[in-house]
C-alpha cells in the first residue's frame, strides 16, 4: 500500500494506492486504520482508538482517501496500519506550514528604560495574530548582568490574556509578590529589585497563528527604580491648549507613566470626534480632532479606571494602606472632567 | 444551517463557538460553556444519550493521549481546559482545545462512564442559547467612540456633556457556576486589574441583564486590594462563595452581596505561600458536614471544613498556618476536579513523569 497526501474539498486527506504487493480492498471495506503516531499507544503501551473519519474513492476507485473527522495537523506524524494482508504500518508526516517566518515583536510596553519596582503589567505586541496557550514557555525574565533567569516573576496565566485580534499579549508580574501585606510578598519580596537591571526575553520559538516561529526573538531591558504610589491625579496633569480654527493636537502631559492601552481607552475629549494617541513612553496623550477646533473651551474626560503602570487608578490605589487617608478611594464617579480653554487663532 | 426554535430561547444550529473554557452544568441537560474569544457564555443542550446514572469510581489513564487518539493529534496538541460531570448520567465532559493558532479547534468531549468510550458533542449542530458578557469588547477595535452618544448627561459649568463609562474588558473567563437560576461568571481583563463578577439570569433573555460586583479583600487589617478571581465555588446551598484570586488568598463572601451589586468586601480566610496558585475548588460532605477541597499549582490538595470558615474572623495577623485549619492530604499533581457523585470526586492528576490520569478520590478517605 502506497500512502501520500492529497486534498478533498480543500482539506488535506491521506491517499492510499495499491502496489504490486498490496491491493486495495473492494466493496467499500476499510483499507487501513489511521493514528497520530504519538497517540497510537498510551504511556503503558496499550493501543488507543484510531482516528475517526471516512474513506472515499478517488480516481475512479484506483485510490482511496481518508477524510478525518478532525483535520490533520501540520508537521504531525501519522501512522497508517493496513487492515489486512502483510502490509507494514506506514509513517507519514503532514506537510509543515509553508513560507518563511515573518511575524515579529512590534513593541514591548512599558518602553522603559526605568520601570517602578511595583510594575504590574507588560504588553507584548506582535505584527500578526499569534497562537494562544504556549506563551509562558517562551517568556522569561533574566538579570541583565548575569543572564540568571529569575523565577516566579511573571504570573503563569491559563487562559492567557490576549486582545481580540490575538496580536497583543498581556503579562502580569506576580501580583501576590507586589501587594504589601500578603504572605507571598512577605516571604519572597517584590518580583523586581530596585537598582537592578533586568530583561524580558521573548523566544523566537513562540508561534504565530499559522504555527511559524517568530522572525527573531525580542528583548526589553528595564532598569528597576523606586515604587510608584498613590492614585493617578488628573488635576496634576499639564494641558497644552491648541489654537482655535486649526487641527493642532491637544496635548496632555502626565506626571507619571500611565498604562498606554488604558490611556487610549479612558482619555477623550467630550463631544469632539478625532483620534487620541498615547505616547510610547506613556507620559502624554495627544488628540487630533477630525474638524478644526472651535473657539471656546473643551472638556477632556478621564475614566477613573485609568491606571498607571503599577496598577494605581484614578479611583483607587493598587494596594491601599488603610492607615493613609490619601489612599482612600474616590467615590464612584463617571468621569473626571478637565477644562481646556482653546487659544485664539491669532495667538503665537 | 438548519435552525429550529426551541424552549427557553434555544435554537438548533451552529454555535459558532471559537474557544471552549470553563464548564458548569445547569438544569436538565444544559451545559454552560465559556467562549472567551467571543466573550459569550453558551448554554448547550448536550442531549446526553445515557438513560441510567453511572455509579462508582471512574478512571482513565493517560487521558491526554487517549483524547489525542480520538482527536488524531499528538498528546502535546491536547489542552484540557475544564472538567464537569453530568449530574443525571454521571458522564464526564471535558472542554479541550486541539492544536493551536489557525489550526486550533475547540472540542467538547463526552466520556461515557459505563462504556469508557470517548465521543464529542457536535458544536456545529446542537441546540443552544447564548449570552453576551456585558461590557465585553467588540471583536473589531472596541475603542472607537464608546464615550459619545450613549452615556449619561453631566452638567459642567453652563454646559451639559454626555459621558459614558469605558466598558470593562473581559478577555478571559476564569470560572463559571450555576446557582438558583443564574450563571455566575468570573473573568479577567487584559487591561484593567479588576475583580468584576457577573450574574446572568438563565434562561438567557438576550438582554444585558447581568449585574457586576467588585470584591475587595483585606490583608491583616491593614491593606485593602482588589484582584481578578481565578476560581470560585458557591457552597452551603449557594448562600456562600469561596473565591481565590490571582494574588492567592482564599476569600469568603456571602451570595447576598453579589445580588446587591456594587462593591463588597470579602473576608480573607486563608493565605497561601509564594509561587503557588489555586486551580480549582469542589465541595463534599463528610460525616454530615460540608468540606471544601482546593487544588493548587504547587501545593498538594487542601481540605477545609466549611464550619471553620464560618468560625474564623478575617485574617488580621500573620500566623502559621495562615488561616483556617486545614489538612494536606498526601495528594499532589491534582489540577481540575468535579463531583462524580456523593461519595466520589473526579480529579485530573499528573504523576511524577507528568502523565495525567483521570482518577477517583473517595470522599470518605479524604
Amino acid at each position: 500500500m502506497e500512502v501520500g497526501w492529497g486534498e478533498v474539498d480543500g482539506r488535506p486527506v491521506l491517499v492510499v494506492r495499491a502496489t504490486r504487493t498490496g491491493g486495495l480492498p473492494a466493496g467499500g471495506e476499510v483499507p487501513a486504520h489511521v493514528y497520530a503516531t504519538d497517540s497510537r499507544r498510551d504511556a503503558a503501551g496499550r493501543a488507543g482508538p484510531s482516528m475517526g473519519g471516512r474513506w472515499s474513492e478517488l480516481e475512479g476507485g484506483r485510490a482511496l482517501a481518508f477524510v478525518p473527522r478532525f483535520p490533520f495537523l501540520p508537521a504531525t506524524s501519522y501512522t497508517v496500519v493496513p487492515v489486512s494482508g502483510d502490509g507494514a504500518p506506514v509513517e507519514i508526516v503532514a506537510p509543515p506550514v509553508g513560507g518563511p517566518a515573518s511575524t515579529r515583536v512590534v513593541s514591548i510596553d512599558p518602553s522603559g528604560p526605568v520601570v517602578p519596582r511595583n510594575l504590574l503589567r507588560i504588553y507584548i505586541t506582535f505584527s500578526a495574530p499569534m497562537s494562544e496557550g504556549r506563551a509562558s514557555r517562551h517568556l522569561r525574565v533574566e538579570r541583565d548582568e548575569s543572564g540568571e533567569v529569575l523565577e516566579h516573576v511573571l504570573l503563569p496565566l491559563d487562559p492567557e490574556l490576549w486582545d481580540p485580534g490575538r496580536r497583543r499579549l498581556t503579562v502580569l508580574l506576580d501580583p501576590a509578590r507586589i501587594k504589601r501585606g500578603l504572605a507571598p510578598h512577605r516571604d519572597a519580596g517584590y518580583p523586581l529589585e530596585t537598582g537592578r537591571t533586568v530583561r524580558l526575553v521573548v523566544d523566537a520559538a513562540l508561534s504565530d497563528a499559522a504555527g511559524r516561529p517568530l522572525q527573531e526573538g525580542a528583548v526589553a531591558v528595564f532598569a528597576v527604580g523606586t515604587d510608584l504610589r498613590g492614585r493617578v491625579r488628573p488635576e496634576r496633569w499639564q494641558l497644552e491648549p491648541p489654537r482655535a480654527g486649526a487641527r493642532d493636537a491637544l496635548v496632555v502631559r502626565f506626571d507619571r507613566p500611565l498604562d498606554r492601552p488604558l490611556t487610549e481607552r479612558c482619555v477623550t475629549v467630550a463631544g469632539v470626534t478625532g483620534r487620541g494617541r498615547a505616547a510610547l513612553d506613556g507620559r502624554s496623550w495627544s488628540f487630533v480632532p477630525d474638524a478644526p477646533w472651535a473657539l471656546g473651551t473643551v472638556v477632556v474626560t478621564v475614566d477613573p479606571i485609568l491606571e498607571d503602570i503599577a496598577g494605581n487608578s484614578v479611583a483607587r490605589v493598587f494596594d491601599r494602606d488603610l492607615s493613609i487617608p490619601d489612599d482612600d478611594p474616590l467615590e464612584p464617579v463617571r468621569a473626571v472632567p478637565l477644562e481646556v480653554a482653546l487659544r485664539p487663532a491669532s495667538a503665537p | 444551517m438548519g435552525v429550529t426554535s426551541g424552549e427557553q430561547g434555544f435554537v438548533r444550529g451552529d454555535t459558532g463557538i471559537e474557544s471552549v473554557g470553563s464548564l458548569a452544568f445547569g438544569p436538565g441537560d444544559v451545559l454552560f460553556v465559556a467562549d472567551s474569544k467571543r466573550a459569550k457564555v453558551v448554554a448547550i443542550d448536550v442531549a446526553d444519550p445515557s438513560t441510567e446514572a453511572a455509579t462508582g469510581p471512574f478512571d482513565l489513564s493517560d487521558v491526554d493521549r487517549a483524547l489525542a487518539g480520538y482527536l488524531g493529534c499528538d498528546a502535546a496538541d491536547v489542552a484540557i481546559r475544564d472538567l464537569s460531570v453530568h449530574p443525571r448520567t454521571g458522564n464526564v465532559y471535558l472542554s479541550v482545545t486541539r492544536g493551536a493558532g489557525d489550526a486550533g479547534q475547540p472540542v467538547l468531549i463526552r466520556v461515557d462512564r459505563a462504556e469508557g468510550t470517548i465521543s464529542d458533542v457536535d458544536l456545529h449542530d446542537v441546540s443552544f442559547s447564548e449570552a453576551d458578557l456585558v461590557d465585553a469588547p467588540a471583536a473589531d477595535d472596541p475603542r472607537q467612540d464608546f464615550h459619545l452618544g450613549e452615556g449619561e448627561w453631566h452638567e459642567f459649568g453652563d454646559r451639559k456633556i454626555q459621558i459614558a463609562r469605558v466598558p470593562v474588558r473581559l478577555s478571559a473567563v476564569t470560572d463559571l457556576a450555576y446557582v438558583d437560576g443564574a450563571v455566575l461568571v468570573a473573568g479577567m481583563s487584559n487591561e484593567e486589574f479588576s475583580s468584576t463578577f457577573r450574574r446572568i439570569p438563565f434562561p438567557f433573555t438576550g438582554e444585558h441583564a447581568s449585574t457586576g460586583l467588585e470584591i475587595f479583600h483585606v490583608a491583616h487589617g491593614q491593606w485593602e486590594t482588589a484582584a481578578p478571581i481565578r476560581t470560585f465555588l458557591p457552597y452551603q446551598d449557594g448562600t456562600s462563595i469561596l473565591a481565590s484570586y490571582t494574588c492567592t488568598p482564599l476569600v469568603h463572601f456571602p451570595m447576598t452581596d453579589l445580588q446587591a451589586g456594587g462593591h463588597a468586601k470579602g473576608r480573607t480566610v486563608a493565605e497561601l505561600g509564594a509561587g503557588n496558585q489555586p486551580l480549582d475548588i469542589v465541595s463534599f460532605q463528610q460525616d454530615g458536614a460540608e468540606h471544601l477541597l482546593v487544588s493548587h499549582t504547587t501545593h498538594p490538595l487542601m481540605k477545609i471544613a466549611c464550619a471553620d470558615i464560618d468560625k474564623q474572623d478575617g485574617l488580621t495577623h500573620p500566623q502559621e498556618p495562615r488561616g483556617v485549619p486545614r489538612t494536606l492530604p498526601d495528594l499532589t499533581g491534582v489540577s481540575l476536579m468535579a463531583n462524580l457523585d456523593g461519595d466520589h470526586i473526579l480529579a485530573l492528576q499528573a504523576d511524577d513523569s507528568g502523565v495525567r490520569n483521570l482518577r477517583t478520590l473517595k470522599t470518605a478517605s479524604l
